[in-house]
């Protein structure tokens, strides 16, 4: 495919990604001259390229959709239920032809006859007689236009007289098909502003001036390119770390590569947010199903987008389109009810879906919610026993929460028939995998007759995720923190008891439950004798892929790192288990472990016994949400509760490393100079032994972090909230763990350090968090 | 960093009647690679193994950004492997880069086409698939590796069937 065809092909997509926006919102304003506009230059530009190009079956159904359009304009017409229609049988007909293009090169020899005749049939009040010689006149002013062309690429169109006002490219949204992408960093506020329904006169005065600007601002980037940037700054930042380890002994150097480190931040960032989109490329996709599905299923609906200027990495948005849309389809077929049932339950007839999407620190959530029926949690029991997929008596123990996670199960269906749009029972599940196949993760909510709520966490970028550096096999593998939901630690002398065997199946008691284990060693070297493992210690990291929990047994644990992902060949991605490969930052290689393959590989599956074990798991995850979860320490010969969410590390260290300013116990924390709140005197009991290990656990307490002395760490555990006999109201400092009152530390009450520490503590922190960004 | 497709001696053949080829030393044998599918020499590598692997690959190396699969030589020719560093060939095929695993890289040879035989028909089977024929040196044989039948792809295919036939 030559050049100038592929731009046709690109430019041209970009248009009809823009007809379609527009479309949906002018059945809302039909009447609004300036969608009319929007979407007339759309297909006028395909049409006027066609003309030169030689696509004479594309030219002559965008030249009767034009005609079409063009009475619109004039106000001949007024674009109503029909002729919405029509105009998206019309995009339809023009993407699918651009296809054949793309993909064959050739139009393809479908007719188009019935379509062009329904679109003349649609101009019936009054007939053309102007238009044609007006788009003679447009071909042969394309035609001059060509002879441009060599050196201005496809900016001629712009500058043709009548389209001054075109949006030039107003929407950095590029068709996945073309492989390339809009780089519209310079004013991304401008770049998504036309996608939103706007007022139309402050919409057309926004566009007008900043049309040239966005289309000498922005140019088209191959996406191999970007890929390719991506993965040498990748490796600028791996040799950058070598060097500072390198250089860090010498103070000539250090000013010099930590000016490195600055500059390497800042352009791994840079060519990060070059990578980033706006979600609105996905969300515009949804006014369109909404509509289609709406019909098709008689249900009436309103969909809300916010958040749309939401930017993610352009792979991430690629692979939640799909869940995304399977989303929105459940929502409408299962959530909002027939507007009668609706107006019954005494709701608005119509539905409300809306789509949100915000950035929380280095994920994005995105929400669908509608206000519909929500999920009976008793209908889902019923039929997760009808399918099989749990006994009746097990199904009666879930709480209403991990029922709810039912829906995620592969084969588990809510719709009482199979219809088109959903109902096969791959929907859900489908969403949860591909969700998690990019380290994000799904969780359901739904208030019954209210509505239902579906939330997606997904991680700003794939090319750099936090990994946790394991052992095994004299070698490093890495971890993805995002499958990583604990870490336990089983001495060498302890191995033999707690690690329990079941035929020839490892186990370990987690909290009382059993957690099927896997050897790492062992998995990737069957053939090999199996090694006592009682000389050594075992690490377990406890990890959660599709739906299974298990430990993955490791020799050892190195520091987390931000790992940068590199592919690898064919060969050893079908071993299967690694997703990938890294550099450390000691320019050793280490293989990435896939937390869903290995479980796979050792056969760790959701069997009835399991899930209902999962069931329970889940039910502490549940309470977790609703009531905070506490780290239950021994203080002296008292229990107490610390927040979890505060916690920010547990030290063990020997007593002595803790200082004294004056009376106040200090610690020394990794440059930074921490409180010690000491209150249970467990300082005071070991003062005489300076060899005794106390635990210290750093918390953070608004913007400064202070350390707790405890005697032992016992348990992390969900709290429940008291209620005063009575009266209503929560009890403070006080929590239901594993039914025992318990007292929770007041990390508020630890009082800060005299003034000039207290400074010098916050610069510390401010430069450890400088440091983190320069990461 | 693709190729210019099918490797040959052939086309070599018809440009010059001299050929270059860079001469790799294994045990006390000597093979020639030609120079034209050599990307880089990588000296004193030490791959990191990778678990569960086809027995052919000898492991990952940082080349360049990328992760590089390397095969071993060594296995190929069923000898032993190898304590300590081997030098890394780095060889582009149709499919993409990867390394070779030798025990070192000897100097560039300029042989003539003419001295150059295909592999004799005795020749054990998947060592056929792996030849390309030799090169009749003064006093000995300079066998010729052909790096598109030494990728890891095509090997995986070969190896594949060769343990079926056995």
């Amino acid at each position: 495919m030559d050049e100038l065809t592929r731009e046709f092909l690109i430019e041209s997509q970009e248009g009809l990604d823009r007809m379609e926006r527009c479309l949906t919102e002018l059945e809302e304003r039909p009447e609004d001259a300036g969608l009319i506009g929007d979407i007339f230059r759309s297909v006028h530009t395909i049409k006027g390229t066609t003309g030169f190009l030689g696509f004479k079956r594309l030219e002559k159904l965008a030249h009767a959709g034009e005609n079409l359009l063009g009475m619109l304009r004039e106000g001949k017409l007024t674009a109503d239920e029909p002729i919405t229609t029509g105009l998206l049988a019309l995009m339809d007909g023009l993407r699918s032809i651009l296809k054949s293009i793309e993909t064959e090169g050739t139009e393809g020899d479908a007719q188009d006859a019935a379509l062009i005749a329904r679109l003349e049939e649609l101009q019936a009040p009054a007939q053309m007689q102007v238009l044609p010689a007006q788009g003679r006149a447009d071909i042969h002013r394309a035609a001059s236009v060509a002879e441009e062309l060599p050196q201005g690429g496809l900016a001629p169109f712009v500058r043709d007289g009548d389209r001054t006002a075109e949006p030039g490219r107003p929407d950095p949204s590029p068709s996945t098909e073309a492989r390339a992408v809009d780089v519209a960093r310079a004013n991304p506020a401008q770049a998504s502003k036309p996608t939103q329904a706007e007022p139309d006169a402050d919409a057309a005065k926004l566009r007008a001036p900043g049309s040239t600007s966005a289309s000498e601002s922005t140019l088209r980037v191959d996406v191999t390119l970007l890929n390719r940037m991506m993965n040498l700054v990748g490796e600028l930042v791996l040799t950058r770390n070598q060097v500072l380890q390198a250089t860090a002994a010498d103070p000539n150097l250090t000013m010099l590569s930590r000016r490195l480190d600055m500059v390497t931040a800042d352009l791994r960032e840079s060519v990060m947010k070059a990578r980033m989109q706006p979600v609105s490329n996905i969300f515009s996709k949804m006014p369109r199903i909404v509509r289609d599905l709406s019909q098709t299923l008689g249900r009436r609906a309103r969909l809300h987008m916010e958040g749309q200027e939401t930017e993610l990495d352009k792979s991430l948005l690629e692979a939640i389109k799909d869940p995304l849309t399977h989303a929105v389809r459940n929502s409408l077929d299962h959530g909002i009810e027939p507007p009668e049932v609706r107006q019954a339950a005494g709701k608005d007839p119509e539905g409300t879906l809306r789509l949100r999407a915000v950035q929380e620190g280095s994920h994005v959530v995105i929400e669908v919610d509608d206000d519909g029926a929500g999920i009976a949690v008793e209908k889902v029991r019923q039929k997760a026993v009808d399918r099989g997929l749990m006994s009746a008596e097990r199904a009666a123990q879930l709480g209403e929460r991990e029922t709810l996670q039912l829906v995620f199960l592969p084969g588990f269906s809510m719709a009482a028939a199979v219809t088109n749009v959903s109902g096969r029972g791959v929907g859900m599940d489908v969403v949860r995998t591909n969700v998690e196949k990019i380290g994000g993760k799904v969780e359901i909510e739904s208030r019954s007759g209210k509505g239902t709520t579906l939330r997606m966490r997904i991680p700003l970028t794939l090319a750099i995720i936090p990994a946790l550096i394991v052992r095994s096999l004299e070698q490093s593998f890495a971890l993805p923190q995002a499958a990583l939901s604990e870490l336990v630690h089983v001495p060498p002398e302890q191995a033999s008891a707690l690690i329990e065997w079941m035929e020839g199946s490892p186990l370990y008691r987690l909290r009382g439950k059993l957690l099927p284990l896997v050897f790492l060693d062992r998995l990737l070297t069957p053939h090999s004798q199996p090694q006592a493992r009682g000389e050594k210690d075992n690490f377990i990291a406890v990890l959660n892929a599709d739906g299974r929990q298990f430990g993955l047994v490791v020799d050892g644990l190195a520091d987390p790192e931000e790992i940068v992902v590199k592919p690898l060949s064919a060969v050893l991605k079908s071993i299967g288990l690694y997703s990938g490969a890294t550099v450390l930052g000691n320019a050793d290689l280490a293989l990435i472990l896939d937390p869903g393959a290995i479980a796979f590989k050792a056969g760790v599956t959701m069997s009835n016994d399991e899930q209902s074990r999962r069931g329970v798991e889940g039910e502490s995850q549940t309470e977790s949400v609703k009531s905070p979860e506490y780290l239950l320490v021994e203080v002296a010969d008292r229990q107490a509760a610390i927040p979890l969410a505060d916690v920010l590390r547990i030290e063990q260290m020997p007593v002595s490393r803790i200082e004294y300013i004056g009376y106040r116990p200090v610690l020394n924390f990794e440059g930074q100079l921490l409180p010690v709140e000491d209150s249970g005197g467990v300082l005071a009991a070991v003062a005489a032994n300076p060899a005794a290990q106390i635990v210290v656990v750093v918390c953070s307490e608004g913007s400064r972090q202070v350390g707790i002395a405890v005697s032992h760490v016992l348990d992390v555990a969900a709290g429940g909230e008291f209620f005063e006999a009575g009266t209503h109201a929560r009890a403070a400092g006080v929590t239901l763990l594993k039914s025992r009152v318990t007292g929770v530390v007041n990390l508020g009450g630890v009082p800060p350090l005299p003034d000039n520490q207290a400074e010098a503590g916050e610069w510390n922190q401010c430069s450890a968090s400088m440091a983190e960004v320069a990461q | 960093m693709n190729t210019h497709g099918a490797i040959s001696n052939r086309n070599v053949k018809t440009a010059s009647s001299m050929v270059e080829v860079c001469s790799v030393r294994l045990g006390k044998a000597l093979f020639g690679v030609p120079i034209t599918h050599i990307l880089e020499i990588v000296g004193k590598g030490r791959p990191q193994l990778v678990p569960l692997a086809p027995s052919f690959v000898g492991g990952v190396v940082h080349y360049r950004g990328d992760v590089l699969t390397t095969v071993s030589l060594r296995y190929l020719l069923h000898l032993p492997p190898k304590d300590g560093t081997q030098d890394i060939l780095v060889l582009e095929s149709s499919h993409g880069c990867f390394g070779l695993l030798v025990d070192s890289v000897g100097e560039v040879l300029t042989v003539a086409e003419a001295d150059h035989e295909p592999n004799p028909s005795t020749l054990e089977e998947p060592l056929r698939k792996l030849f390309a024929g030799a090169y009749k040196l003064k006093g000995s044989l300079l066998v010729m590796l052909d790096p598109e039948r030494l990728d890891p792809i095509r090997l995986e295919s070969t190896l594949a069937t060769e343990v079926h036939a056995v």
